[in-house]
């Protein structure tokens, strides 16, 4: 998660024309994000005034189907791409600002039990993964790929993974193009399965953050179900997403015994080039909140702030979503994915309702 | 995301950004924030 990969890198270097390049796409997210807020307020609005009993779809579900829409039915032009993919640098300042609504200790004693968890699921996918790999015959490095990839936290572990063990660009968007369609498969799964079982906000969005790949995604199925759960989707994730140096060290150091990858010199430097820097702003705001650096309105902005941050992202998943691409990937990384997926979402399913029967979460 | 001197990374501008809103909403610069 330390990659600047997403945003793609203007030929000027001013960071003025940078800036300004952009805007363009932001405003779309923005014009996108708010547009699924005004449509859930004018749908509830409408359904009080005429007593009628509407279903409640949230904004988070509008943005991101407002989004698909545009994406696949007409061409997105050139002057607003680098501003749509600014999508995850969004996320990562809604992560930091969210931690203003949560109290060190809930860190600790949620952010423990997550990364007790995460270590059983770390250790399940990649097994998993590599079984199912070398079963559907795919090449070893595409299979390394996707066990990083659904072990942690989808691309960005992708992209990091990628030049560490020096794989190929073909097998890289391979396993991108997979984990992004399964990332939009649970967007739509993941909550009517959380309903379906009752679950509580607290064990639901320890589950989505555990078991949904990419970052925007988890974050956005835990939103999809409630605020409070899209809350704890966010600091099980960020849990998650901070073992992503342990688990690409272990495979560049693998792929490096077996003379395919460059040498791992610096392991100490390595682990801090890897490690998600935003997990520390989260932690540092969070830090500051308990102190009591912040009084309960100050808490309840940085919290507002934070959603919209989140809009701005909810939109973006939506753009980045070509179902056409998607079709174009090959079939068998997709296999291997969704069974891996499948396996996983069960079994972290189950871990959760049992810590949940355990420690009672909610 | 570069220039001259000023280069971070993705997550160094994300959390300088969440800071400096941080700070804003801290010294009430940034009034009660809507939703």
């Amino acid at each position: 998660m330390t990659t600047s990969v997403a945003i793609e890198q203007p030929k000027s270097n001013s960071l003025s024309s940078c800036v300004f390049s952009f805007i363009p796409g932001v405003i779309l997210l923005a014009a996108i994000g708010y547009a699924g807020k005004f449509i859930e307020q004018s749908v509830s609005r409408y359904g009080k005034s005429h007593h009628l009993s509407l279903p409640n779809i949230e904004y988070v579900l509008w943005a991101i189907l407002i989004g698909l829409a545009i994406s696949n039915t007409v061409r997105i032009p050139e002057l607003f791409k680098a501003g749509i993919v600014t999508y995850e640098f969004w996320l990562k300042v809604g992560i930091v600002l969210l931690g203003a609504r949560f109290l060190l200790g809930d860190v600790i004693k949620l952010g423990g039990l997550s990364l007790a968890l995460v270590v059983i699921e770390l250790a399940l996918a990649i097994v998993l993964m590599t079984a199912l790999g070398r079963v559907f015959k795919l090449s070893p490095k595409l299979t390394t790929l996707l066990a990083v990839g659904s072990s942690i936290c989808g691309v960005s572990a992708i992209i990091a993974a990628k030049g560490a063990i020096d794989a190929d660009d073909e097998d890289s968007s391979l396993a991108i193009a997979a984990i992004l369609a399964l990332g939009a498969i649970a967007l739509f799964t993941f909550p009517f399965i959380g309903h379906l079982l009752g679950m509580s906000n607290h064990a639901y969005g320890l589950w989505s953050g555990l078991a949904v790949d990419n970052t925007a995604e988890a974050v956005a199925a835990g939103a999809l179900y409630s605020d409070a759960a899209g809350k704890i989707a966010v600091l099980a994730k960020t849990a998650r997403n901070a073992m992503i140096g342990f688990v690409v060290l272990g495979y560049a150091i693998y792929w490096a015994s077996k003379g395919q990858a460059q040498t791992v010199h610096n392991k100490a430097l390595f682990l801090w080039q890897k490690f998600p820097k935003f997990v520390l702003g989260f932690l540092l705001i969070s830090i500051l909140a308990t102190a009591g650096a912040f009084d309960r309105d100050q808490i309840a902005s940085l919290g507002n702030l934070s959603r919209w941050a989140f809009l701005l992202t909810f939109a973006g998943v939506g753009l980045r979503t070509n179902l056409r691409e998607m079709r174009k990937q090959g079939l068998r990384p997709f296999i291997v994915g969704a069974l891996g997926e499948i396996v996983i979402a069960a079994v972290t399913l189950g871990l959760v309702l049992g810590a949940d029967r355990v420690f009672h979460l909610s | 995301m570069s220039s001259g001197k000023l280069n971070l990374s993705l997550d160094g501008w994300a959390v300088a950004l969440a800071l400096l809103l941080a700070l804003l909403v801290r010294l009430n610069i940034f009034l009660k924030i809507p939703w």
